[in-house]
């Protein structure tokens, strides 16, 4: 099949203050990752990555983050992505970074894999959550995303996680 | 408190602290707000983007602040299955209730044991949400320091679950199994849920169900064995009957021919097999069999002169042979003839038909009662029984008694009859007999007639029955000269009962009675001789037109042959006998136009005793050599049939006898028994197009088409025009022609009144430019062609009009020549006075008629004719009819009788052409003639093309319209935008004769190539005043060329005009 292919990038936003993730937006987003590639790789780099490139997906309460990006400069956009040290909105600023998570080709990839990060985050979460009423609810929640899926889950992260991506 | 250190810390952030209100929203309430696709989209393509990302999560953001919002007394209604309703325990938070949405499938879990805890959650939860849907309505406020561990892992885990449900449900508008890879398809995928892999088998399933639902229901409640079944189909049959007649071999046709339903019937139209040429040569070397069942025939049963005298009132001696012409009032010759209204004669045409009279019984001493059977198309009857009614005085259904209580008896007959069908199944329809085919044909009727109104009319004055016989008898009509050999190999004559039995104990008592008497006997028996004679006859066309022979057969489908085959003549056997050649002379002789299908009585019981189909095959199988000739004695049928020959091309020189033939006339009830037979000799049928073509090639006008001048002609012009409006409007305006360009100003129409109108004005305008030549010249210099006409001018001015008509002819601007020729056509309005105002609408009856004057016709027939052939044809004729010498002086009291007169004219191509539908037929100018004479392939002057000032204006208007519209900002502009389709003349027509170059004389009205001549030839109509005045202005070895244009072309092709009587 003859299409345009594309790499997607499954980033996680990671910021000291709670209050960024209200800033976070898709317009923002776009015109930071705009700047911060156009910083880092010059006109060219901008030009090369603003072919295509959309934010496919964005949560503000979990900070992930879809981007989309041709195949052949996405390395020039992965790069720049580190760059990116705050998240400016309605003149507040606040200091974040981009975690990626993972590359991938199409989006089920990524959001396969998200499902298994996330999952994932869960489980680990509830390992280490001592307190009872704490542990009920978070319990509470890794049920209502999985029912039956979490030992499955966990057999399968592990093998998964190999073939992701680095996290930084 | 310990943080997992693997998460980013932040947002882990601390547990939650008392007074701050956490950012934790409700699973449901992330995924809430779907996004809308971009608004710029089409509505078909916005609800297929919409379709295929309806499961892809949206984006979530905090957008336009986020916190605490106070939403007292404001319930959310989300809609879903349960609900839960959970007390608030802060007392600064939110709503007092909140409908719980969806995360409902909480495990009871044995661990979960604090409520509080459980609450508390839910309430966070809860407001959450109500915090978020409060973000819309712009209640800001403080966005939250930290995030509890529960919020976080809520916000995972809806999260994951948006993603869960983008990955696993399938979201594009593929099938379930395209998305598998192609190796892992199978074939029966697509209906076969189980070859699906099990994980994607329930989806499909769902998908199934839905594809079948949305199917359309199933109207048919049986099975298709119960609905074939005998009874059911019959039934289905009858049903589907009721709007339109069937013909009784229409089942036969159904499995064969394009139907079409037309004047009440159910018709082929043309096989579907490819069989144009097929069945040209069909009619020419072979034998083309049609069903004319659907002709109507209307009886007059009364004395002779009382007959004749009413009938003589609805048609002239002018025409040809009427009613009572010798050959045919004996009964011998079946005649043909143009019916009229009373009194009208050359106006008010009511249709052609063909009649036969009744022979008259041995001894003619004294006044019996005659019959006489007028057969007309289904599109004249209504009109032509109206009329003789009338004429015959027939005013009240007069058998009260006998015809209205039968009528109405029908319907409980019918209701009778099916309750006994229902439970008997074992008849068939055909022996449904006494009951089954008479009501169905009566209850049906011919589609024309109301069921509940009487058939037949008695008059108390004259004595006179008119009776209506539709769809009494069959008539088929074998056309080629192999006719007669098929009818002599598939009809046997009947045998005579030499020993007298009991009437009782046979079925056919008539025909027992009818071997008692010796005079029907010997009648029979010469039938049966002439009969014989037939098959040593090479062709129809051999005998005398309009032979009428009564027969008395056997039943057809006893001697059916094994295999079908062609029957040849056997010329050898009676070649050269003395008989034969008395036949071709002299024809049949009266004793033997008897038949017994004349007696309805005898007709009825043959119907009713007609062996079934299925009995005749059980006999068959009972034979005790398989395949021997079945020998039914005195069972066998005896039928009544009427052969009628049918004269082919009468008129003209070459061809005569063309396509000649022969009619069959059977008794309702054995069509299809007397069908197969004649296709097992090898008769080919056709359908209604190849009875156009029949007529075509025989150069007579068909039925109704080429009768413009009654009310089924205009009708039938009407639709013809809609249809072709309707064609010509599906295509776009760049895919057809402009016929305002082409200089036709209407294609689908035939303007016969504006025709003959505007030669009538043409000729008294030039009338009153004669007698006034002072004011002459501006009227010849107005009007190109003009030139034409004027014989009498001397040279001088008529090569300065030649002049102004080139110059004229350059610009070519339609809209000029119409205001010049307005005041011309002014005047001819003043002068002719009467009339012409009420003739706008055009076409009305009463504004032309066709001229079928045979004397006047002959005239024109030889006036028509180059001198140099008229040496050898027409100089007998004019001795004949003391020949007039074509001047202005002999035509001026043609002209002055037949004002608004068309002429049927045949025309023949020179060279080049095709001539089609519509064609124009138009004079030729001096010079177009001069051209041909220096060479002989000079193909033919062109049109220059025509300016479409309609386009323009439209154009104008539309921007006019546009501009207004800016201004007024959607006003709607009172200017009506020019109607009509483009490309076609909108309004009233301007004068049509004068509006192209070449002046019109008349249209053609079929017209293609002919496989019989090898060059283009049509028929059609002239005006009598336009041919008259063309013939007088052309050279006389050059009389009778036209110009004939298409409606879609600039180029003119000669034609040779031909008058054939």
């Amino acid at each position: 099949m003859v299409r345009f292919k594309h790499r997607y990038l499954l980033c996680e936003l990671v910021s000291e203050d709670p209050r960024c993730r209200a800033c976070l937006e898709e317009r923002v987003l776009f015109g930071l990752v705009r700047d911060a590639i156009a910083r880092v790789h010059g006109a060219f780099g901008a030009a090369a990555c603003a072919v295509a490139f959309t934010v496919k997906y964005l949560n503000a309460y979990t900070g992930v983050v879809l981007l989309r990006c041709r195949k052949e400069f996405y390395q020039l956009l992965w790069s720049a992505l580190p760059f990116i040290t705050y998240l400016e909105n309605k003149g507040q600023r606040y200091a974040c970074f981009f975690n990626t998570l993972h590359v991938g080709g199409t989006i089920r990839t990524c959001q396969k894999f998200l499902i298994q990060y996330n999952r994932r985050q869960l489980l680990i979460l509830l390992h280490n959550c001592p307190d009872g009423e704490e542990r009920e609810s978070i319990k509470k929640s890794v049920m209502s995303c999985s029912l039956e899926e979490p030992q499955e889950d966990q057999l399968s992260g592990g093998g998964s996680e190999e073939d992701a991506t680095e996290m930084e | 408190m310990r943080s997992p250190s693997y998460l980013p810390c932040t947002l882990l952030g601390r547990r939650r602290l008392e007074g701050v209100e956490p950012a934790a929203l409700g699973p449901e309430g992330l995924w809430l707000c779907r996004g809308t696709p971009a608004l710029e989209m089409s509505n078909a393509r916005e609800k297929k983007h919409a379709k295929k990302m309806r499961n892809q999560p949206t984006n979530v953001t905090l957008s336009s602040g986020f916190g605490a919002v106070d939403e007292r007394g404001v319930k959310h209604h989300n809609g879903n299955e349960k609900s839960f309703q959970y007390q608030k325990q802060e007392s600064h938070s939110g709503a007092p209730q909140h409908q719980q949405p969806k995360s409902t499938h909480v495990p009871s879990e044995p661990c979960m044991n604090e409520q509080p805890c459980k609450s508390q959650c839910r309430g966070e939860k809860g407001k959450g949400q109500a915090g978020w849907r409060g973000g819309h309505q712009g209640a800001a406020r403080e966005i939250p320091k930290y995030i509890t561990a529960s919020t976080f892992a809520q916000a995972r885990a809806a999260e994951v679950n948006a993603m869960l449900k983008a990955v696993t449900q399938k979201s594009s508008n593929s099938l379930v199994f395209q998305t598998l890879p192609r190796h892992m398809r199978r074939r029966a995928m697509s209906h076969n849920v189980k070859r699906l892999p099990r994980r994607l088998r329930e989806i499909a399933q769902k998908e199934a169900e839905k594809t079948e639902h949305q199917k359309k229901e199933h109207s048919k409640n049986k099975c298709r064995k119960a609905r074939r079944c005998h009874l059911n189909l019959l039934l289905e049959f009858n049903r589907r009957q009721k709007k339109n007649v069937w013909l009784e071999t229409h089942i036969w046709h159904a499995k064969r021919f394009h139907m079409v339903k037309k004047w009440g019937y159910c018709l082929g139209e043309s096989p579907t097999v490819k069989s144009y040429r097929a069945s040209y040569r069909a009619m020419t070397k072979h034998c083309l069999l049609q069903d004319l069942s659907y002709y109507c025939c209307l009886e007059l049963n009364g004395k002779e002169e009382e007959i004749l005298k009413a009938l003589a009132r609805m048609c002239s001696i002018d025409t040809g042979l009427t009613f009572a012409a010798v050959h045919c009032l004996s009964g011998k010759r079946q005649g043909s003839l143009v019916l009229y209204r009373a009194d009208k004669y050359p106006e008010e045409m009511l249709g052609p038909i063909t009649f036969i009279w009744k022979p008259e019984g041995g001894t003619s001493t004294t006044p019996v009662n005659r019959k006489l059977w007028l057969w007309t198309h289904p599109t004249l009857k209504q009109d032509i029984l109206t009329e003789l009614k009338l004429v015959c005085q027939c005013v009240q259904p007069p058998e009260a008694a006998a015809s209205i209580p039968e009528v109405v008896l029908t319907p409980h007959e019918e209701k009778s009859h099916i309750k006994q069908t229902e439970n008997c199944k074992k008849r068939k329809r055909e022996s449904d007999g006494e009951k089954n085919t008479n009501p169905v044909k009566k209850i049906v009727g011919d589609g024309t007639r109301n069921p509940f109104q009487p058939y037949s009319w008695t008059s108390s004055t004259t004595g006179i029955v008119v009776s209506d016989f539709t769809m009494e008898m069959n008539r088929y009509r074998l056309i080629g000269p192999l006719s007669h050999s098929i009818l002599t190999e598939a009809l046997k004559t009947a045998s005579v009962y030499t020993e007298v039995e009991d009437a009782e104990t046979v079925p056919h008592s008539w025909w027992v009675e009818a071997c008692k008497n010796p005079d029907s006997v010997s009648v029979h028996h010469r039938q049966e001789a002439f009969f014989e004679l037939l098959g040593g006859i090479a062709s129809p066309a051999e005998f005398p037109a309009g032979t009428v022979l009564g027969l008395t057969v056997g039943d057809p489908r006893v001697n059916l042959p094994q295999k079908k085959a062609k029957a040849l003549p056997s010329l050898e056997k009676c070649q050269d006998n003395e008989k034969v050649r008395q036949l071709r002379l002299e024809g049949v002789p009266v004793e033997c136009a008897h038949s017994f299908i004349w007696n309805q009585d005898i007709c009825k019981s043959v119907t009713e005793n007609k062996i079934s189909e299925k009995e005749l095959n059980q006999m068959r199988s009972e034979l005790m050599v398989p395949g021997s000739q079945l020998n039914l004695g005195h069972r066998e049928s005896k039928i009544p049939i009427l052969l009628i020959q049918q004269p082919g091309k009468v008129t003209g020189e070459d061809r005569l006898g063309w396509g000649s033939g022969w009619d069959v006339l059977l008794p309702k009830g054995w069509g299809m028994a007397f069908w197969i037979p004649f296709i097992y000799r090898g008769a080919r049928v056709g359908g209604l197009k190849e009875a156009l073509i029949h007529s075509r090639y025989k150069g007579a006008p068909s039925i109704p088409d080429d009768f413009p001048d009654c009310p089924a002609g205009i009708l039938f012009a009407r639709e013809q025009e809609n249809n072709l409006l309707e064609k010509y409007k599906r295509h776009p305006p760049a895919k057809r022609p402009n016929y305002v360009k082409h200089g036709t100003l209407s294609p689908f129409r035939c303007p016969w009144g504006q025709l003959t109108r505007d030669w009538e004005s043409r000729i008294t305008t030039r009338a009153e430019s004669l007698v006034s030549p002072s004011c002459s010249w501006a009227n010849v210099k107005s009007d190109p062609g003009r030139e034409d006409l004027c014989v009498v001018e001397d040279e001088q001015e008529s090569k300065l009009s030649c002049e102004a008509e080139t110059l004229k002819d350059k610009p070519g601007e339609p809209e000029e020549m119409m205001d010049t020729d307005s005041p011309g056509a002014a005047v001819a309005g003043d002068t002719t006075g009467e009339g012409v105002c009420g003739n706008d609408s055009g076409g009305t009856k009463g504004t032309f008629c066709v001229l079928r004057s045979r004397k006047l016709l002959k005239l024109l027939a030889a006036w028509c004719h180059p001198v140099a052939r008229r040496n050898r044809v027409a100089i007998q004729a004019s001795r004949m009819y003391q020949q007039q010498e074509l001047t202005r002086a002999t035509c001026l009291p043609i002209l002055r009788d037949y004002p608004r007169s068309l002429v049927w004219v045949s025309l023949s191509l020179l060279k080049k052409g095709n001539p089609e539908l519509h064609t124009m037929i138009c004079i030729p100018s001096k010079d177009d003639i001069l051209l041909l004479n220096e060479d002989r392939l000079y193909g033919g002057p062109q049109e220059s093309r025509h300016s479409d000032p309609f386009k323009a204006k439209a154009r104008k208007q539309k921007e006019k319209k546009t501009e207004k519209e800016q201004k007024q900002g959607g006003q709607h502009c009172a200017i009506v935008c020019a109607e009509g389709t483009p490309g076609l003349w909108p309004g009233s027509l301007p004068d049509i004769t004068g509006h192209c170059s070449r002046t019109l004389l008349g249209f053609v009205t079929q017209g293609d190539f002919s496989l019989a001549a090898g060059c283009g030839e049509a028929l059609g109509f002239v005006s009598l005043t336009g041919l008259l005045e063309m013939l007088l202005s052309q050279p006389a070895d050059k009389r009778g060329l036209v110009l004939l244009r298409t409606p879609a072309s600039l180029q003119y092709r000669f034609a040779r005009i031909i008058i054939d009587i």
